[in-house]
């Protein structure tokens, strides 16, 4: 049906002149990232003032801008659903959740890296600035359902994100880190600009929502094109086997804290992204890209898990674990069932936590010491028994021990994942779940089981324990916050649930993609 | 044929045999000065082809991004690293020219095949001609807010990375101490934080 096209983009051109303007905006749904905003402009005028007083007052600013915008978020979760805007923004439940893993995972990584920025050197503010810009870009991202917004708010959280990257200019790492991720990174948008040009083509609309009507109405083969455009930006942003070569250099080479806000809230926002784009806008292409994305998770999850057995870099390691992470979460994309949504945003909180625990541990260790070789952690737990024990209990949560919150969220997707009866890809799941633990445990060996005489020369002249200098107390307490978390949240794991179910049942956009698979599988 | 209807045809006609013209030059041409140059034309050809499609604000888009910012870049990146350099011929060149060049013909057919092939909604809204900018700005501060504010906040932001990766670190600290600063040594070198072990 051609007409349909033709028939969106009249009634859209022939509002009157000035109509649009006497229409509501409804934009005190973007409050929270008003908030993040006015906190990015403060700590780049207390940045104007000088060094002392930006590494003085910037962490305030941040923690009120991103705490009250925490505030709003749960304020929002139960205000009545309107599309703000005009269409370019939708404040629904599942955006709320993943805004929510987004600015907390900022506000985790800030409080890991006030020290970190110290003692490398580099200047503090316009870091948190930058670093509040991604945020905004990612919250943006989550909630955009128009083409534009996408577009911009995912282009706000690249650049920032390049610039993050690089931002330990003495260090040649960093900027081959930057120059790479820039370099891949603007072909992905670039290749994303052209899938999207494509559906305004076909659709004659900017708004996800009617391109998804469009789409069903009339499935071409440009469509299909489309489809596998946008697709391979999305598993670019989550970092999914083939389009993950960037991860490990980047993650390598860029600041570490950087790097935990990298792989919890930029991959966070990549799931809000797919979830609109491929739920919300290719329904009709349904089988094909559950087909594509089953591929993706089944090589994420063997290549991120095996290759991550090899690394002698604590970072590394984790780059190649997070590679393996995205492709659990990928099943419950795939399932498409109300349990297989739930346990994606519970498993994204769930590693939120567990995740940034370890950066937080993988930091303290380098503070310290100056490395992150994993044979270097040898015989730690004599000297640092707090790094040890954070770290094991994060390790393992990330691996899928019980009681740790990690097993919940693993075993929820693979319940979903089974009763969607997707067996392929549990097992695979399965088998590569027992490889990491194989490499998780490793580490926590390397730190435990080693006698003193075996300790690692950098354990051997390890520098006593003290927490007074400039940003270690807000290093402990993220450390020791997300630790915590990660061991008791497994046991206290029922509100999480519920809230879980909670945000896919509020969400119109993920209730429709149900019903129609329900609908699809009865008849 | 009407006069409007055959001018309109010349001016497309001269504009395209430019655009194909000069991309060709773009693509093929030895000097790299000159390929710059090239694509400055072809820019300023596209802008005339959405005049003629009566898009006078995405005509003037055209010439002020891509003409005004992008081609002057290229062309100042291609003053800054201007260095005469004997290059080893490669082998097989014929070879692959041609593969590559049945490569991109193929991907041009298949393109073409697509936009053949696929029903677009033709025809389109009849266009507004003059009133399009005014239209343009009012969507721009109705519907297409969000996006439009967040591009400030993009832009402020790439700017303040630009300048932090391009200045040179001094605190507060060393000019209030009076050291001696000369002009080519203000580079800090703090030591990087994570040190390499590996290599000796």
């Amino acid at each position: 049906m051609p007409e349909m096209g033709a028939l969106l983009l009249v009634t859209q051109t022939s509002t009157a002149p000035g109509e649009l303007l006497n229409l509501a905006l409804n934009a005190g749904a973007v409050a929270p990232e008003g908030c993040v905003l006015i906190a990015m402009l403060g700590t780049l005028l207390v940045d104007l003032i000088g060094e002392q007083t930006a590494a003085r007052w910037a962490p305030p600013i941040c923690y009120l801008g991103l705490g009250s915008a925490l505030i709003l978020l749960a304020l929002q979760w139960d205000a009545p659903l309107e599309p703000s805007f005009l269409g370019a923004f939708l404040a629904d439940k599942l955006a709320i959740a993943f805004r929510a893993v987004v600015a907390l995972s900022t506000l985790l990584s800030l409080l890991i890296s006030w020290r970190y920025a110290k003692q490398s050197g580099s200047p503090a503010g316009e870091y948190a600035a930058i670093l509040l810009a991604a945020t905004l870009g990612a919250m943006l991202l989550c909630g955009a359902t128009d083409l534009v917004s996408v577009f911009v708010s995912l282009e706000t959280l690249s650049v920032a994100s390049y610039l993050l990257s690089g931002y330990m200019k003495t260090d040649a790492r960093s900027s081959e880190a930057a120059l790479k991720y820039l370099l891949v990174g603007s072909a992905a948008a670039a290749v994303f600009l052209y899938g999207a040009s494509l559906l305004y083509g076909i659709s004659g609309t900017t708004s996800l929502a009617s391109i998804g009507i469009s789409l069903s109405n009339s499935p071409t083969p440009l469509a299909a094109l489309a489809l596998v455009f946008i697709l391979s930006t999305v598993a670019f942003k989550i970092a999914a086997v083939p389009f993950h070569q960037w991860t490990p250099d980047v993650y390598e080479g860029s600041p570490t804290p950087v790097v935990a806000f990298l792989s919890v809230g930029s991959k966070a926002a990549g799931f809000a992204l797919a979830l609109r784009l491929l739920v919300g806008c290719f329904g009709a292409f349904d089988t094909q890209w559950k087909l594509l994305f089953t591929v993706l998770a089944i090589l994420s999850m063997t290549l991120g898990n095996v290759v991550a057995l090899a690394q002698t870099s604590m970072k590394r390691m984790l780059a190649y674990s997070s590679i393996g992470q995205a492709g659990f979460v990928m099943i419950g994309l795939v399932c498409g069932t109300e349990d297989g949504f739930a346990a994606m945003v519970l498993y994204m909180a769930a590693y939120l936590f567990m995740n940034l625990g370890a950066f937080a541990c993988v930091i303290l260790f380098s503070i310290r010491t100056g490395s992150d070789r994993i044979s270097d952690y040898a015989g730690l737990y004599q000297k640092d028994p707090l790094i040890t024990l954070g770290l094991s209990l994060c390790l393992l949560s990330l691996g899928g021990i019980p009681p740790m919150i990690g097993f919940f969220g693993k075993i929820y997707l693979f319940f979903a994942g089974w009763a969607d009866h997707q067996y392929l890809l549990v097992v695979v799941g399965l088998i590569t779940s027992v490889i990491s633990i194989y490499y998780y445990i490793s580490v926590i060996k390397m730190m435990v089981v080693k006698e003193p005489k075996e300790a690692s020369e950098v354990v051997k002249t390890y520098p006593p324990i003290q927490w007074s200098n400039v940003g270690m107390p807000s290093l402990r307490f993220a450390l020791l916050g997300c630790v915590v978390f990660t061991a008791i949240g497994g046991i206290l794991s029922n509100p999480l649930f519920q809230w879980a179910n909670n945000t896919v049942i509020g969400t119109p956009l993920l209730q429709q993609a149900i019903a129609m698979s329900n609908h699809q599988s009865l008849g | 044929m009407t006069i409007a209807t055959s001018t309109e045809l010349i001016c497309f006609l001269v504009l395209s045999t430019v655009i194909v013209l000069g991309s060709l030059g773009v693509v093929l041409l030895e000097n790299i000065v000159y390929s710059a140059f090239m694509l400055g034309g072809v820019f300023m050809a596209v802008a005339g082809l959405y005049l003629l499609l009566n898009a006078s604000f995405v005509a003037a888009a055209q010439v002020l991004v891509y003409v005004g910012a992008v081609n002057v870049l290229i062309i100042f990146a291609i003053m800054l690293v201007n260095k005469r350099e004997e290059l080893k011929p490669i082998k097989g060149l014929r070879l692959r020219r041609i593969v590559s060049g049945a490569v991109c013909i193929g991907l041009l057919v298949l393109l073409v095949r697509v936009a053949i092939i696929t029903p677009w909604p033709l025809p389109g809204p009849i266009a507004i001609g003059e009133e399009a900018t005014a239209r343009i700005g009012e969507h721009l501060f109705t519907d297409y807010l969000l996006p439009f504010e967040l591009a400030s906040v993009l832009l402020l932001m790439a700017m303040i990375g630009a300048i932090v990766l391009a200045r040179r670190d001094v605190y507060d600290s060393e000019l209030l101490a009076g050291d001696d600063m000369k002009e080519g040594l203000i580079e800090q070198t703090p030591t990087p934080l994570l040190v390499d072990k590996s290599s000796p």
